[in-house]
């Protein structure tokens, strides 16, 4: 398969009031054409703004790309001018996002909010660019599209109204689908639906998909690869495989252990990983776990563990081995 | 949205009443009786029992409350006590009610496209000089009464300057209308261009601008696409309020540069106890808000779809 996404050394800072807001510090790692990326991690340890950097989505004040490049289809999406950038969202790299609820405008039809994007990038006209819509709903399962492509946002369910932005997301054949928690915001029939039908499309459309959740259940039987991160650094990446069957990260060991099991005793208490994530305007030195890891050592409270191999394309930030090193601490949190 | 329209309408008449029965009583029990007020100086006790027992005056309350309802369903709105006496106060309206409309069109159509624009482009430069000087503008002509700034413009232009008159009414389209015209007009653009800048603001941190970002729009298409559109449903009520309060807003400019409009007849009706004046100019004032308010609720539905097909 041919690289279709390589993201090098990506930092992304916002300079607020209070400081400066590390959120994204230093991420690498690619993407093959076809293929599905899961991202991982708790609220807040820049998952979004990760993949919101790679098309220049960011807020920009307070937000800003201090480093690092992405190159998609060979080219630096970073350097690129503003007009640039422009021509590839919604065209080639598609973007659906978590609260399908707020995300579509509630003043315009749902065919006017998904021919914007084919009369802008594909140069269709008004009656092609309709029925390329009416195609994309029926494509998402939406019934009689062609009616429904006068209706507005609000006389959509939850679930339609993320069908449709997976429509708008797909509308230009785009090589790679970026989807921020779609499923976070919806019950969870319509969840596994939505990740049914983002399979289904991909398997017949053969773009690659960058999957964030902080679910590691909906993505399990999606992703190809995952990546794991906490406060903004990558701290695994593994094929999803095994990721579950040999989680090499304190940090992954501990959200594989809070996730609740079938063959779990009833009235047995979840796991759950003690504290908080670090404040990302005063990262903490060393490691950035290590208020939380029960496998703490001397060295991880100044030296921060590089991304490092230990398998086959197997990652893990890390200075310890989980498999082998003892539990030093049970109550980390409470003793920093 | 029929029926809801016909039920408005069906409640206007109540409210009308409700508004009559309100000024009514008050000129009822407020100082200054009718025949006191009429004849003035050449006041004396017999003539004034002869007009209340003619008028009516000795009747109780609730039926000279009935008779002046039952006048007003016929739109014979009594005649006026003082300044124009004997005119039927029907006739006065109808004479300076087109010269207060005139003079609001006027002010509206320059101060809410103007307003709308500032604020727009106070909301694109958040932060920048534009959007403070714009701020600072619109603060200023918020915070300084016309009561101030008309007679302030009358000294610059018409005394010192001598190129506006002092003041009457040559029709809209002539020099006397500038200052009235200007003073009203950026009352209306202050509060239009602060709430348009609000509004925007509030929509651009919305999920769906993000989504029509991300699908590649320039800048301009997202503000007049997106933005926009959705910025200025709550500026529909503003309208409505605006409209609505159209009298109010002339009283005290109508004033001072002596135009002969409602809030003129209105402030000199006050001054000289002219109830019939008084409760027929109050009533038709709320007659306007009512209706300004119906169309907004109107105007919603047409430019929000979430209520239109409610």
């Amino acid at each position: 398969m041919a690289r279709l996404l390589e993201v090098n050394n990506l930092r992304t800072q916002f300079f607020t009031q209070d400081g400066v807001v590390n959120a994204v510090n230093g991420i690498s790692y690619t993407l093959d054409e076809g293929e599905t990326l899961g991202i991982v991690g708790e609220s807040g340890c820049g998952k979004s703004v990760g993949v919101m950097s790679l098309i220049k989505l960011i807020p920009t004040p307070p937000g800003k790309i201090v480093e690092g490049s992405v190159i998609f289809n060979g080219e630096n999406l970073i350097d690129m001018s503003d007009g640039e950038i422009r021509s590839v969202r919604g065209n080639k790299i598609g973007m659906i996002f978590q609260d399908p609820m707020t995300s579509l405008n509630p003043v315009l039809t749902i065919g006017r909010q998904i021919q914007e994007a084919l009369e802008l990038h594909m140069g269709m006209d008004k009656a092609q660019s309709k029925a390329r819509a009416i195609e994309l709903l029926e494509l998402v399962g939406i019934p009689s599209a062609a009616d429904r492509i006068n209706d507005y946002p609000h006389q959509f369910s939850g679930g339609m109204r993320q069908r449709v932005m997976i429509a708008i997301g797909l509308s230009c054949n785009p090589q790679l689908l970026i989807a921020d928690e779609p499923t976070t915001a919806l019950d969870v029939t319509i969840q596994a639906q939505i990740v049914d039908l983002v399979k289904k499309l991909r398997d017949d459309l053969g773009m690659a998909i960058i999957w964030i959740t902080h679910d590691l259940g909906v993505v399990a039987g999606l992703a190809d690869r995952m990546l794991v991160m906490y406060a903004g650094m990558i701290v695994e990446e593994a094929p999803v495989k095994e990721l579950y069957a040999n989680p090499s990260h304190p940090y992954t060991v501990g959200l594989l252990g809070s996730l609740p099991r079938l063959d779990q005793v009833s009235g047995e208490k979840l796991d759950s990983i003690e504290g908080l994530p670090p404040d990302l305007i005063d990262l903490p030195k060393g490691c950035p776990f290590h208020a939380r890891c029960k496998y703490r050592i001397e060295k991880c409270f100044t030296e921060n563990p590089p991304l490092k191999t230990i398998g086959v394309g197997h990652k893990a930030a890390c200075w310890i081995d989980v498999t082998k090193d003892p539990i030093t601490t049970e109550r980390p949190y409470q003793e920093v | 949205m029929l029926s809801y329209i016909v039920r408005r309408l069906l409640w206007l008449p109540f409210l009308l009443a409700i508004m009559i029965f309100i000024t009514f009583w008050l000129g009822f029990y407020g100082p200054g009786s009718p025949e006191v007020v009429l004849l003035g100086q050449r006041y004396d006790p017999e003539t004034a029992a002869v007009i209340k027992e003619q008028w009516g005056l000795n009747e109780p309350f609730a039926l000279q409350y009935v008779k002046y309802v039952r006048n007003y369903v016929t739109l014979n709105f009594g005649e006026s006590l003082t300044k124009y006496q004997g005119q039927p106060v029907a006739r006065l309206l109808a004479r300076r009610l087109p010269v207060t409309m005139e003079l609001n069109a006027a002010a509206i159509a320059l101060g809410v496209p103007l307003g709308i624009i500032l604020g727009a482009i106070a909301a694109t430069y958040h932060g920048r000089w534009q959007d403070r000087s714009i701020i600072f503008f619109t603060v200023l002509f918020r915070a300084v009464p016309s009561l101030v700034a008309g007679p302030v413009l009358l000294f610059v232009f018409a005394k010192q300057l001598k190129i506006l008159p002092v003041g009457g009414w040559d029709g809209l389209f002539s020099a006397s209308a500038i200052l009235p015209v200007s003073i009203l007009a950026s009352g209306v653009v202050a509060g239009f261009a602060r709430q348009t800048r609000a509004n925007m603001l509030d929509v651009l941190s919305a999920d769906y601008v993000r989504t029509a970002r991300s699908k590649g729009l320039s800048e301009q298409m997202v503000m007049s696409r997106h933005v926009l559109q959705n910025a200025l449903i709550p500026l529909v009520t503003i309208l409505g309020l605006v409209l609505g309060s159209i009298v109010e807003g002339t009283l005290i400019t109508e004033t001072i540069f002596g135009i002969p409009g409602m809030g003129q007849l209105a402030f000199e009706a006050i001054g000289a106890r002219d109830y019939p004046i008084i409760i027929a100019v109050t009533v038709l004032a709320a007659f306007i808000f009512a209706l300004a308010n119906l169309w907004a609720d109107l105007f919603y539905g047409i430019i929000d779809p979430r209520i239109r097909q409610s």
